[in-house]
């Protein structure tokens, strides 16, 4: 009896771990992702390597030089990379200041990430007839990220130390 | 029958039991509150960013145009359309020889996502063998399709279509109407939306290296632009084209709307140019 509860609670531990693991993964995915499109956004989209392409030009480069790159002037690609940063810093106040807080925090910007980056993916989709994979990436990124910080959250696993 | 030290213990641990479970609730209910509002913050923050987003693709953000490239990347663009043009004569909207026998008229319109795709796909192959070896000219004309495609009123889509055209027909005093097409065509939008307002065609014209931009402003006044796109219309109105791109090839041996005004292949030209030569 109390060996089966030691394997359950060893089972437990080892479930909550891979979720931490799978979050960290999968934002350090996403945030190299942005990483490198803010990289080529500020120069000049000159090295962007796509899969589409029309009339000579690349998917990527019209998708990321179209009128929905940028919000108020500010790249999206810049917007993504700052969203990610805001994750590393919301899993750090998990660990270190508030494990609730922290959690919550993460779970509220990986939100925002999907809800922005599902807009964009419609845009590529139905108004510009174009996809750019790398922004995809950083979309299904976020969907996972939201997907997995609601679980975190919701169970309340203790702080990631 | 459990001793009345058991009966506290009992009593207590049930007590510690209840207190627990009472805090366990408090935390689950805390934990629920907490997720309902970082779902809001998070839906409020997707629309203000969505709202401002729209807002640029509408045409009116504060200091960059929207869908106008920057830096490296329209040095870039304007680097590859320098290549296709350089050293072709050009004088208004004509590109080519003014003495080629063969003429071709295009008619278009800047927002028609087809006129694009020809434009920046077969186009570039029939400048460089046609135009560039002096043997076709290239004549602009201007025809409201994609424009005019009805999500706009009548007269806010003629207010556009007129805006555009004459831009372009402007940059041609200077020699520049294919460089500002071609600029045009590579960063075309959604047609209709009215995306091409002053700020945008200024954005595009300022993509152009050596384009007077104070002189260009002037021209865009000149009502004799404006009667070439109104006549063109008319034209194309008469001779009941079927749509943008299209292209009529004339030389000595006649004329012909090429491939009856269909999408055409470089060999429907050719063969065109062949036809009439």
């Amino acid at each position: 009896m109390e060996g089966s509860a030691q394997q359950s609670a060893a089972r437990s531990r080892a479930r909550r771990d891979w979720l931490v693991i799978a979050i960290f993964a999968v934002t350090m995915i996403g945030f190299l992702d942005a990483a490198f499109l803010t990289y080529e956004h500020y120069n000049g989209l000159v090295g962007l390597p796509c899969v589409g392409a029309s009339h000579g030009v690349s998917s990527c480069e019209q998708v990321q030089s179209s009128a929905w790159s940028k919000v108020d002037g500010v790249s999206v690609a810049v917007l993504g990379l700052i969203g990610y940063f805001g994750l590393w810093v919301s899993y750090w106040i998990a660990a270190k200041i508030n494990g609730e807080i922290g959690r919550a925090m993460g779970f509220c910007i990986a939100l925002i990430g999907f809800g922005f980056s599902g807009y964009l993916t419609f845009r590529e989709i139905f108004t510009l007839h174009e996809i750019c994979e790398w922004c995809v990436g950083s979309a299904v990124c976020m969907t996972v990220l939201a997907i997995l910080t609601a679980i975190r959250f919701l169970r309340g696993e203790p702080a990631v130390s | 029958m459990a001793s009345r030290k058991e009966q506290k213990e009992q009593a207590r641990a049930a007590r510690i039991a209840q207190e627990q479970a009472a805090a366990a609730n408090k935390q689950r209910n805390q934990r629920i509150q907490i997720f309902g509002g970082a779902i809001a913050i998070a839906v409020i923050a997707v629309v203000v960013v969505i709202v401002l987003s729209v807002s640029g693709g509408n045409g009116s953000p504060k200091g960059a145009t929207p869908g106008i490239q920057k830096g490296k990347s329209a040095q870039k663009l304007y680097s590859s359309i320098n290549t296709l043009l350089k050293g072709i004569p050009q004088s208004g909207t004509t590109l080519g020889n003014p003495s080629a026998k063969v003429t071709m008229q295009y008619f278009g319109d800047l927002e028609c996502p087809i006129c694009q795709e020809f434009t920046l796909s077969i186009f570039p192959q029939f400048v460089q063998d046609q135009v560039r070896t002096g043997k076709v000219k290239v004549i602009y004309r201007s025809m409201c399709t994609a424009t005019c495609d009805g999500k706009m009123s009548a007269s806010a889509e003629n207010t556009v279509f007129n805006r555009q055209q004459v831009a372009a027909a402007a940059a041609g005093k200077q020699n520049k109407f294919w460089q500002y097409t071609e600029l045009f065509y590579h960063q075309q939008q959604t047609e209709g939306t009215g995306y091409p307002t002053d700020s945008w065609l200024t954005g595009l014209a300022k993509e152009i290296p050596g384009l007077n931009i104070k002189t260009w402003q002037t021209d865009r006044t000149d009502p004799v632009l404006l009667d070439t796109v109104n006549a063109d219309q008319s034209y194309a109105g008469k001779a009941q084209l079927p749509g943008t791109p299209s292209l009529i090839m004339k030389g000595p041996k006649g004329e012909t709307l090429v491939d009856n005004g269909n999408f055409p292949s470089y060999s429907d030209l050719a063969r065109a140019v062949t036809s009439v030569s």
